[in-house]
């Protein structure tokens, strides 16, 4: 059993913001089967935005994966899932 | 993607359309305030633009630096360099920016664009960057705001569709924030473009550049635009080096200098003299101009060392000697300039009066020159600043940008209120006449002149006008000698007006011509004199003598009628006897 945390950083409830989570979830639910888990916390950046300063974030939508090292960061709506899956390195 | 999708995060506080012009807010850089008529348009965007190396990072930190400074708190958005430089940078020009950051007075927010970030999808949001910003102003309630080489954000983003809408919004959010601030791009020109920022974004638009002439560069600025303000609108050359930046106004120049009663010795009773027996005003301007070798910088020195000793502040800005060779040189004619340098002794009670900086004319810009002489001035406040020789400025350089630049350096220093003493190189050949053409600004001008007669060389001086002193009009003789500076009447007389050597030959040639006629004057007077009793004298020896001869005359004429008498009785007798 493999457990990622990825923290998926938005900027409101905006239609690109809705896509990436949705993106997000087919992932982790594609996933499941080869025995990855991914547990996924969205952010919004306007309710918490000290966490966009400390991540340094300047686009959205944000993933991070911050372990295992090193930090890994895709930004978009994520509709390429290979290629998010490239850019958080979660090939299993 | 439709705007209207986006909650623009703390864009309801701010009102877009301020009913009343504020106040302009200053950058704290004199020189651009004054230019910019008070300071950046208040609550609105500026747009700071150049490239590599003008210094606009510079201006933006001093901006934000100097608000802090007044009590306000800043946020600095740096799209290109590192936090860490932009604070070494902050206190290498005296801000105490890590100190600022711990207190909170200053926030910088890191946004260099990630290289190691995978974009997925066209589209991204840049609502972050509006939350993060927005963020900060709240958290300090700051009125400043820096946002450094934003244009980088457009190459960190290079692959999405909407970028150019993203930017948009993201600048229209900065003018509807209404808070001070001022936006960086690099020089080029299609990115302010593309996002109207010289046109709708900025009320304000300074661009800076780097202008190479002869080898030698000088930065100017030039506000293209300032919506609702009047600004100068020149090219101003201005000095970025480790004290930060410095600029003054071209030719916002106005004659508004001090004026001054007080005299400034020359420490030349002879010139004090020349100059109505108190020596120039202080404040005026004073040129002293001559061939090589008239003694230009040895009266530059004398004068330096009368001052210094009343206490004041002197500035020597020497353009063809070392210091050493400077002090070495007057000393041989007896000008300790040692004791008034920082180094001396400080028991001799005038050290640190004398402030002496070598320059070699050739290093910088005729304005880079102006800017640097102006900011020591401004620093060091001395009474008397002296340019030794100032001609040197305008050597192997067009003459009328040396001749502009002369005379608004001459003008600056008169308001502030400081005595310039200029001296002017005049070649072998140009027959004492002036070159620098700035006889319009010269209060006193004195000059100098070798005289090459009979083996001997003899240096002259002579006042051309001093405004507002009656001057002597004469040509005196002036002489270097060991014990110092001194100024000769010259000899005038039958020859003419003659100096040196000759002057004493002549005057020795003169003592016995006086001698000569002295006793020629005698002679004549004493036969004037005694003409008369000559004429008397035989005026009464005639008369004897003719008394001599009458009396004679008498006698003999008595003789003859007794003779005659005598015979005439003998022969009446004779006849008696024989009749």
């Amino acid at each position: 059993m493999n457990t990622q945390r990825l923290r998926l950083y938005i900027a409101g409830r905006t239609a690109v913001a809705d896509r990436a989570i949705e993106n997000l979830r087919a992932i982790a639910a594609a996933l499941e089967s080869t025995g990855w888990t991914l547990e996924i916390e969205v952010i919004d950046i306007l309710e918490r935005p000290q966490l966009a300063e400390d991540e340094r974030i300047l686009a959205t939508p944000m993933v991070i994966k911050k372990l295992p090292p090193p930090v890994r960061r895709v930004v978009g709506d994520l509709s390429e899932h290979d290629k998010v899956l490239i850019g958080l390195d979660l090939r299993p | 993607m439709p705007a209207s999708n986006h909650q623009d995060p703390a864009s309801d506080r701010a009102s877009p359309h301020p009913s009343s012009p504020r106040p302009p807010t200053p950058t704290g850089l004199s020189g651009l305030d004054a230019i910019l008529r008070g300071g950046l348009p208040a609550g609105r965007p500026s747009l700071l633009r150049g490239s590599a190396g003008t210094g606009k990072t510079v201006i933006a930190l001093s901006f934000l630096c100097h608000g802090i400074a007044q009590g306000e708190t800043g946020v600095f958005v740096t799209f290109d360099e590192s936090p860490e430089a932009l604070l070494d940078h902050a206190e290498g020009f005296g801000f105490p920016a890590r100190a600022d950051l711990a207190a909170g007075r200053l926030r910088i927010l890191d946004m260099r664009p990630q290289p190691n970030e995978v974009q997925v999808g066209e589209t991204i949001e840049l609502t972050a960057i509006l939350a993060r910003i927005g963020y900060a102003l709240d958290r300090l309630e700051s009125p400043r705001l820096v946002l450094d080489a934003i244009d980088a954000l457009e190459s960190g983003f290079a692959d999405s569709a909407n970028l150019r809408a993203e930017l948009t919004r993201v600048f229209d959010w900065i003018r509807e924030r209404a808070v001070t601030c001022i936006l960086t791009t690099g020089e080029q020109a299609e990115f302010s473009a593309r996002y109207g920022l010289e046109d709708y974004i900025a009320d304000c638009v300074i661009a800076l550049r780097q202008d190479v002439k002869d080898r030698i560069m000088t930065r100017v600025l030039r506000i293209v635009k300032r919506r609702g303000g009047g600004h100068g609108a020149n090219e101003y050359p201005f000095l970025l080096d480790s004290q930060g930046i410095f600029l003054i106004p071209v030719t916002g120049t106005t004659l508004q200098a001090r004026v001054s009663s007080q005299r400034l010795p020359t420490g030349i009773p002879g010139l004090d003299a020349m100059l109505g027996g108190g020596g120039p005003y202080a404040g005026s301007t004073i040129l002293i101009s001559g061939q090589a070798g008239t003694g230009k910088t040895s009266i530059s020195s004398s004068i330096a060392r009368a001052v210094c000793d009343t206490g004041q502040l002197v500035l020597y800005i020497s353009f063809e000697e070392s210091m050493d060779e400077l002090i070495r040189n007057q000393g041989s004619i007896g000008i300790d300039l040692a004791r008034y340098s920082d180094s001396a002794d400080s028991a001799t009670g005038c050290a640190g009066t004398l402030v002496m900086q070598p320059v070699r004319a050739v290093e910088f810009g005729l304005e880079e020159h102006l800017m640097r002489i102006i900011r020591s001035i401004r620093v060091l406040q001395p009474a008397l600043v002296i340019l030794d020789p100032v001609s040197s400025l305008s050597e192997r350089r067009d003459v009328s940008g040396a001749k502009e630049m002369l005379l608004r350096l001459l003008y600056l220093i008169k308001e502030e209120g400081v005595t310039t003493l200029a001296t002017e190189l005049l070649s072998d050949d140009s027959l004492g006449v002036s070159h620098l053409d700035v006889s319009s600004m010269i209060d006193v001008w004195i000059k100098l002149r070798r005289l090459e007669n009979d083996g001997e060389m003899n240096r002259l001086i002579t006042v051309i006008k001093a405004r507002g002193l009656p001057i002597s009009d004469q040509v005196k003789e002036f002489r270097i000698t060991p014990s110092g500076l001194q100024i000769i009447d010259p000899y005038m007389g039958e020859g003419g007006i003659v100096y040196g050597t000759a002057r004493i030959a002549r005057l020795a040639e003169d003592e016995e011509t006086l001698e000569q006629l002295r006793l020629d004057l005698d002679r004549a007077q004493q036969l004037r004199r005694e003409i008369e009793e000559i004429a008397a004298a035989s005026e009464r020896l005639n008369r004897a003598e003719r008394d001599a001869k009458a009396a004679d005359l008498d006698r003999q004429i008595a003789q003859i009628e007794s003779r005659l008498a005598r015979i005439t009785r003998a022969r009446a007798a004779i006849k008696r006897e024989r009749a």
